[in-house]
């Protein structure tokens, strides 16, 4: 059976029909080419799928596509402004706050989703806020250091 | 993941009609986070999926002096953690709270899935049983209540009746200083090795433990020993191995039963001391 669901995704308004027994997560990248966002384990473990919804930091893998009706998604395509890269983006590349890039989508998303909420975060809210992304090359001191960079240039205050 | 039809009631009653008609081939969705991972993994092969989340008023968390707290189905663990008068009055389970899993799983994972899936290491349990929490159920006979401790029986098995649903759980005004342990390898996204809640009241001493029997316990001989006596050192040694002898855990992936006896003696001791 197929459920039509509405919802948003980066701003842009969608209408899908979707079976029961696919994720979010399938859904942007299988059927929207919205391939950003990455699959890791697809258990929520290692957070490489967050992305932000109803503006909370989610992990796609463990969202049914029929819960997606009424929902405002964000995916780390919606970070940049046509060919500008968001503050948060160019810390990355700054900091070299990656190094295979797998889970930097993901780091992207919770990181965007920490500072709106909390623009000028401690090194330890960081580290609450970002557990939940697993990084197997750069071992996190990097993408913490960029973090805090672009909080410190305050472009995320009211 | 096999594929099931995805049912959104919009009332209580349609979610019972729902659960009632379906039985066993129906389970209920809230979080969503423990669901859709078993469903992945055919450790559950649902042909229907009843998810609560269109259901009014059942996402509230309410406090009152006289009532105490009423957590609604639907509050997810970092509403829990992050609400003030959780916070304020019952701290052990704010902690615990934000210990489960991830801030996304959080932001997902619901206090009561947590305890309805009966995992003897829910991290929420411990402090819940300490409180004398009670589970409120409603279904096709109507609505009755049930004390924690009674509603989980055994290792994913609780109280429930065809078409019944938990709509909450009330905790009981409690004053009381705690402790809430969280023994796992890292300190965010990792399931408890040992769990445990201590908490001092005017009437007595309550101590639960998790990850060590088929279900959180109560160690009610510990609180038994301790009652209406003046800690010493020779008290919470005594207490701490009584503990040890109250649980029945195994060895498995996470540690073994040695290291477990160890680590429930250890809650014991370290928060008597702390709490003295």
């Amino acid at each position: 059976m197929e459920y039509r669901v509405k919802f948003s995704v980066n701003g842009e308004p969608i209408e899908l029909l979707v079976p029961a027994n696919r994720t979010l997560l399938s859904v942007l990248r299988e059927d929207l080419a919205l391939t950003g966002t990455k699959e890791g384990c697809g258990a929520g473990e290692c957070g490489a799928c967050t992305v932000i919804m109803d503006g909370k930091p989610v992990n796609a893998c463990l969202i049914l596509a029929p819960e997606l009706n009424g929902k405002r998604i964000e995916t780390v395509e919606g970070l940049a402004d046509g060919d500008r890269l968001s503050p948060l983006q160019e810390s990355f590349i700054e900091h070299m706050a990656l190094q295979c890039g797998f889970c930097t989508p993901g780091m992207l998303m919770s990181a965007e989703a920490l500072l709106r909420e909390n623009p000028h975060p401690s090194r330890e809210d960081i580290a609450c806020a970002m557990s939940g992304n697993l990084c197997r090359c750069t071992g996190y001191k990097k993408i913490v250091e960029a973090i805090e960079a672009v909080a410190a240039k305050g472009v995320y205050e009211k | 993941m096999r594929d099931f039809q995805y049912l959104l009631p919009q009332t209580l009653e349609e979610a019972v009609a729902f659960k009632k008609e379906h039985g066993a081939s129906a389970v209920f969705m809230a979080g969503a986070t423990d669901v859709v991972v078993r469903m992945r993994d055919n450790l559950m092969t649902p042909d229907y999926v009843i998810d609560l989340k269109a259901i009014p008023g059942l996402d509230e968390i309410t406090f009152s002096v006289q009532d105490g707290l009423r957590i609604g189905a639907l509050a997810t663990m970092n509403e829990i953690a992050a609400n003030e008068a959780v916070r304020a009055n019952y701290p052990t389970l704010a902690k615990a709270a934000g210990s489960v899993g991830s801030k996304q799983v959080r932001n997902r994972a619901t206090c009561i899935g947590n305890i309805v899936n009966a995992s003897p290491l829910a991290d929420t349990a411990t402090p819940l049983y300490c409180y004398d929490a009670v589970v409120e159920i409603a279904g096709p006979g109507g609505r009755r209540q049930v004390p924690i401790r009674d509603f989980i029986r055994f290792v994913r098995k609780v109280d429930l009746q065809d078409g019944e649903l938990v709509t909450g759980i009330r905790v009981p005004v409690q004053k009381a200083e705690g402790r809430f342990y969280k023994i796992a390898r890292r300190s965010q996204v990792d399931l408890s090795t040992v769990c445990g809640t201590v908490l001092k009241t005017p009437e007595g001493w309550r101590i639960a433990m998790g990850s060590v029997a088929p279900t959180p316990l109560r160690l009610d001989k510990t609180e038994a020993l301790l009652a209406g006596r003046a800690l010493d050192e020779a008290l919470i040694n005594e207490a701490a191995a009584l503990a040890a002898t109250e649980v029945s855990p195994i060895d498995d992936v996470r540690a073994d039963r040695q290291y477990r006896l160890d680590m429930v003696s250890y809650i014991v001791r370290d928060a008597l001391g702390k709490l003295a």
